[in-house]
């Protein structure tokens, strides 16, 4: 007995280290998911705010007396409405670096308005116009003021002015809305996410409605009709292999029978929304054979007791009882899908695309090749973008992994 | 052979896109069912009224199928036949006078008389005789066109009506609608076979094109790797040589970096989750530790690159050592932040899986918690526990974004994990992305590389699988 | 089994309604445009204005580097190649009969402006004064023998003083693109063919040897000193930033954007800023182009106008919102004459 005690401290402590470490590696991961999502906001949290400039526009109709009210040069109007502020800028160059304290944007705004409301020309309107990135960068703080000028991209001619500016209270930070209602633009203050959500939605309705009816029928084939011979067990090795394949190798196929072979075109949401069907299918008939695996015998052999077919007693009652699964599963793939980046710049969806997507078969984008399109943009002002579109699309993942955790909470019978 | 032209763009007038065509048809067989529906009704409530075999849904949606599927086979395979048999007629009467003419010659031919159809303008003379034979092209497809949908749509009538007037009490039509669907069953599972088949294939097919140029050895052995050969041959480029070695060096080191990570982390985190934490807790951490799973691989790239990466190099110049600005270092620590949940949950169920008896065994005897689980638990889940060791490497292996976001381009045969090396999964991405020309060696390359992932991947998951899998024999 | 005849109708309505759709846009209504890396800002600037604008979509561009673009441009004339490829180089001979090869016969090929190649550092490291010799040295795989005569052997040089004694003793390691883009053509043209003509028995394999002299001058070292980078210039931007002692080479738009973090090196005793380049004083400087597919005019919509919208004043001029956005605009005839060629669509002819 003594000698058990006298190594029992020993072991007690080897025991409460054993322990920490077990500890340890779970906070040490639960830390880095806290510095990953913690950088990522902190570097994002102000895209959603834009600084805008008061400039009061007069629509000078003798600039406006064109015929076509889309080519008239807005810009001047811009141009003016700032020197008008700064009476005191005389030369040239100086009113120029004035003017660039607004961003391009602001000339398409007012075409915009005075298209759809000619009535405007002639009169005075204050109006709240959208600042150049850099401005943006300043007043957010990204830009130091104590640097050497050469080193900065505002001057100090342009600092003067914004502080003017801002005095005078024309100078303030507004909600960010064209981060949500723009499309893609290589001026990051205009440059917003639409385009590239519009894109992933359809990207994501062509997998939907592609991988859940093929990956449940063949689950349910699978699972329910199938000899269970040879074949099929191959079939299975094969479906679980296609689950761990890396996701490239789904690109590389797509790039080489849709495009090369079928000439689909390129960038479309339908060839991306294709690719991502292959790659999601072999997930959702894991899981969908799992739910219907988890459905009790007992089910089954009532309801051929009373005289169903299999197929009726298939379809009336154990897919119901296995839907919730298999939802789950599809949300689950599709979450994975909406991730993915590296298939799709195999098959062309890399490109600049400014406008909106409206169908099928327009040239689109997805969040994920958004986000690394200007993950290399070196503008300053895109590297809060970039962390804003993270934080969107990790919210909207967000919600469909909870969707997912609600149904199967909700739905799902443990029998 | 036909580039896929259902439907050739621009050729309007009294023509029916497929599509459409297709549409009726659908919408016909809906019709055909009602109707066989509603007379298999009638047959049951008739003074007479009779036992069906089936209930009346079953008989309308046999008329429905038998509506709808050899109306779809005749516009499939008119649509897989017409392109070329027109095409030959139309050229028929240009051949006659240009027989002399080398395949090669007669194909370019053949791409005229497309242009034409499609109203490209061809910019060049137009030759009358391929102008007249265009134009007979497009008269016959326009027949053809209205001749399919008047067989297809005439063929899903005269069927429909054919069936519903054969609807009997006798017929069985459950079984035969039971039978039909089940085929359509076995089909969809067929096409994830066609999907494995489809990538080996299409993989397979582009790299042996690309072994007829580089030989396999040099490849798979060879020490230096810069792909990027001249594009014309008056442009002085790389020099061409393509050996894969130093590419997969740096594959292995990144992802070595990432299961020295991982491994640790996600095999303790596992052992506490299962052994040492409360209910309560566990159904807290454990969602938790999933998000790093679900986490897109895109934003750990910009991670990695953006923060991780200068903070290494900034860390390395304060203790003097010189630190690439894409280190292995940087690449790796986020994959393995990336693995830690593959690797924590496969292990936990493992664990959770090994029976309680030998744990009971093991505390009867006086073993401390640590003991039992250092000395029986982990040895007897060791199987599963190197299974998903295995699905991990080969997730690292595969990853794509975080790598080329984070790691460098220049193929590079190093241990030293602060400089910068290159992986398959960046190669692949860089050889594809702009240039997609299907002869050059380089885009070959790409694609011999994706066949050497595939089969790495392959053999690893294959391997994992199975322990797996016959771990969890072993205990039920 | 009613529910299935439900799903019949609603899939005919799915249908229908994807039929639609797609009949709809049979037939390509946007431009698609290829090319330069070093183009593709100022194309995008104005792909977008023109989308504004105008009643057309706005084109799909993508950078796909001079060499590259060229390969798609000329793949046929059908509908589903690119109407307009950019080009930081003019199109070569065998280029244009690969065109004609397959179709492509009347391209009309524009002249925008001017861009210069520079030889870059990050601002955090001292800027570096070299000649164009020097550079050879550096990069080049083949060098003459340090030891004099007229051997030629693998390049021995590992740092910057190696090459050159008054320069720092930085590791060479350059960033620059790969064979795929016209911005590569032009460095070599400019810098490595210049560089190495100094050496007087390389200029005797000019006249006596053309490809064994090509091959000497312009094949750039493999064995880690250069690093090709693809036609993704805003990485390298960002990689002269975490790594001062490295270099970088692209063109001057890309320096004018980000003159806040890099510097450009001066080359031949002058340094690349846009007088300089303008006037020519910066030597390493070579115009830039676009190509169109005469025969896609018309067939897509807004072609004209697009080329159109490129060659006004207010994009290229001195003022326009190119030159802000860092091109050199060219001399007022040359903008004149080309803007003309371009209303016209004259094709060109290779000499």
């Amino acid at each position: 007995m003594d000698r058990v005690n006298v190594g029992l401290a020993k072991r007690y402590r080897k025991e409460r280290r054993f322990r920490l470490f077990g500890l340890a590696a779970i906070i040490a991961s639960l830390l880095f998911l806290v510095l990953l999502l913690g950088s990522i906001t902190s570097k994002g949290w102000t895209a959603f705010q834009q600084t805008q400039i008061l400039l009061d526009v007069y629509f000078d109709p003798l600039a406006l007396d064109v015929k076509n009210l889309a080519t008239a040069n807005y810009a001047s109007l811009v141009n003016h409405a700032v020197q008008v502020l700064f009476p005191q800028v005389e030369s040239r160059e100086d009113k120029r670096r004035l003017g660039k304290l607004i961003s391009s944007g602001a000339a398409f705004d007012l075409q915009k308005m005075v298209i759809n409301n000619p009535e405007l020309i002639g009169t005075n309107q204050a109006l709240w116009v959208v600042a150049k990135d850099e401005v943006d960068m300043f007043a957010k703080g990204y830009i130091p003021r104590n640097v050497p000028e050469s080193e900065r991209r505002v001057s100090d001619k342009q600092i003067a002015w914004i502080d003017q500016l801002a005095a005078a209270g024309r100078l303030k930070k507004r909600f960010n809305t064209t981060f949500f209602q723009a499309g893609d633009s290589r001026e990051p203050e205009l440059a917003g996410i639409r385009g590239a959500v519009m894109g992933s939605m359809f990207t994501l309705i062509v997998t939907l409605a592609l991988a859940f009816p093929i990956g449940v029928a063949a689950a349910v084939y699978l699972e329910e009709f199938a000899p269970k011979n040879r074949w099929t067990d191959l079939i299975e090795v094969n479906v679980n292999n296609l689950a761990a394949i890396p996701s490239i190798v789904f690109g590389l196929l797509g790039l080489a029978v849709f495009l090369n072979f079928m000439n689909l075109p390129r960038s479309a949401s339908l060839v991306g929304g294709l690719v991502l069907t292959l790659m999601t299918l072999p997930t959702i008939i894991i899981a969908s054979r799992a739910s219907l695996k988890s459905v009790p015998p007992s089910i089954r052999e009532a309801a051929l007791g009373i005289g169903a077919s299999k197929m009726q007693t298939i379809s009336h009652h154990i897919l119901p009882l296995a839907l919730p699964g298999m939802m789950t599963g599809t949300i689950i793939g599709m979450a994975r899908a909406l991730g993915e980046t590296a298939p799709l710049l195999m098959i062309g969806m890399v490109a600049f695309i400014v406008d909106v997507p409206h169908s099928f078969s327009d040239p689109a984008t997805v969040l994920p090749v958004q986000i690394y399109l200007w993950a290399d943009s070196p503008e300053r002002a895109f590297v809060e973008r970039t962390s804003a579109a993270i934080m969107v699309l990790l919210f909207i993942l967000l919600l469909m992994n909870g969707a997912a955790v609600f149904l199967r909470n909700k739905f799902e019978r443990r029998w | 052979m036909g580039s896929g032209e259902i439907g050739s763009p621009c050729i309007t007038g009294a023509t029916m896109p497929p599509l459409l065509l297709v549409t009726l048809v659908f919408t016909l067989s809906a019709l055909a069912y009602w109707q066989g529906r509603r007379r298999a009704f009638a047959l049951m409530v008739r003074p007479a009224a009779v036992k069906m075999h089936s209930r009346p849904g079953y008989y309308g949606m046999l008329t429905a199928l038998w509506c709808a599927l050899p109306a779809l086979a005749i516009v499939i395979v008119w649509q897989l036949a017409a392109e070329p048999l027109l095409t030959s007629l139309a050229m028929k009467g240009l051949t006659a006078a240009r027989d002399h003419l080398s395949p090669d010659q007669q194909g370019l031919l053949i791409n005229d008389l497309r242009n034409l159809v499609a109203g490209n303008a061809t910019g060049r003379e137009i030759d009358p005789l391929l102008q007249a034979a265009a134009d007979r092209y497009i008269g016959m497809h326009q027949v053809s066109n209205m001749a399919l949908a008047v067989v297809a749509l005439a063929t899903a009538v005269i069927a429909a009506y054919l069936v519903q007037a054969r609807i009997n009490p006798e017929l069985r039509a459950r079984n035969q609608v039971e039978r039909a669907i089940e085929i359509l069953l076995s089909l969809c599972s067929t096409l994830a076979v066609f999907i494995t088949i489809g990538i080996v294939l299409s993989v397979l097919f582009e790299s042996l094109r690309f072994f007829q140029k580089i030989p396999f050895f040099d490849f798979l052995f060879g020490l230096q790797w810069s792909p990027q050969m001249a594009m014309r041959a008056d442009q002085a480029g790389s020099s061409g040589s393509f050996g894969a070695i130093p590419v997969l060096a740096g594959t292995f080191l990144i992802s070595g970096i990432a299961m020295a990570i991982a491994v640790p982390l996600g095999l303790m985190s596992a052992v506490y989750l299962s052994e040492y934490a409360g209910p309560k807790s566990r159904t807290i951490i454990k969602p938790l530790l999933e998000i790093l799973a679900g986490i897109p691989t895109v934003v750990y790239g910009f991670f990695a690159a953006l923060i991780v990466a200068p903070w290494i190099r900034n860390a390395g110049l304060t203790f003097g050592l010189s630190v690439s600005s894409e280190s292995a270092l940087a690449a790796g620590l986020v994959m393995g932040i990336m693995i830690i949940p593959f690797v924590s949950s496969l292990s936990d169920d493992v664990i959770n899986a090994v029976p309680q008896s030998l744990r009971d065994g093991s505390y009867a005897l006086g073993a401390t918690r640590s003991e039992t689980i250092k000395q029986v638990i982990l040895p007897a889940a060791l199987p599963g526990i190197v299974g998903s060791i295995l699905l991990a490497v080969s997730r690292a292996i595969g990853e794509t974004m975080i790598v080329v976001m984070a790691a460098g381009l220049a193929a590079n045969l190093t241990l030293n994990p602060l400089q910068a090396v290159t992986t398959v999964t960046v190669q692949i991405v860089t050889l594809l992305v702009g240039d997609q020309e299907f002869d050059s060696p380089k885009t070959l390359a790409a694609f011999a590389l994706g066949m050497l992932l595939f089969v790495v991947t392959l053999v690893l998951n294959v391997i994992a699988l199975y322990v797996v899998r016959k771990y969890r024999e072993e205990y039920e | 089994m009613q529910k299935i005849g439900y799903t019949l109708a609603a899939a005919s309505l799915m249908l229908a309604s994807a039929a639609t759709t797609t009949m709809a846009t049979e037939g390509r209504d946007y431009i698609s445009m290829v090319g330069s890396g070093t183009v593709y800002p100022f194309a995008a600037a104005v792909a977008e204005q023109f989308g504004k604008t105008s009643k057309f979509k706005t084109p799909k561009i993508e950078a796909t580097g001079t060499g590259g673009g060229m390969k798609l441009f000329c793949a046929g004339a059908g509908v589903d190649t690119p109407d307009i490829t950019n080009a930081s180089r003019q199109m070569k001979k065998s280029e244009m009969e690969a065109c004609e090869k397959n179709g492509v016969t009347e391209v009309v090929e524009v002249r925008v402006g001017y861009d210069g190649i520079v030889f870059a550092n990050s601002k955090k490291a001292a800027p570096m004064q070299l000649s164009r010799k020097d550079i050879y040295l550096a990069l080049a795989k083949q060098v003459p023998s340090p030891a004099g005569g007229d051997k030629l052997v693998a390049n021995p040089y590992k740092t910057w003083k190696d090459v050159n004694p008054a320069l720092p003793a930085n590791k060479i390691e350059v960033f620059g693109p790969a064979p795929i883009s016209g911005t590569r053509d032009a460095f070599t043209e400019l810098v490595m063919d210049n560089g190495c003509e100094t050496f007087p028995f390389i200029k005797a394999m000019e006249k006596s040897d053309a490809k064994q002299f090509k091959a000497v001058c312009q094949t750039l070292r493999e064995d880690g000193g250069y690093v090709e980078a693809g036609d993704n210039y805003n990485l390298i931007v960002q990689k002269l930033e975490t790594s001062p002692a490295s270099m970088g080479i692209f063109g001057f738009s890309y320096l004018d954007q980000n003159g806040d973090k890099v510097q450009g090196s001066m080359i031949d005793g002058s340094i690349p800023t846009f007088e300089n380049i303008a006037s020519g004083k910066y030597v390493v400087s070579r115009p830039l182009f676009f190509y169109v597919k005469k025969a896609h005019v018309g067939v897509v919509p807004g072609i004209n106008e697009y080329i159109a919208e490129f060659t006004s004043d207010r994009a290229w001029g001195k003022e326009g919102y190119l030159a802000e956005k860092g091109l050199i605009p060219a001399p007022a005839e040359e903008r004149k004459a080309n803007a003309e060629i371009a209303k016209s669509l004259k094709p060109m002819v290779m000499k």
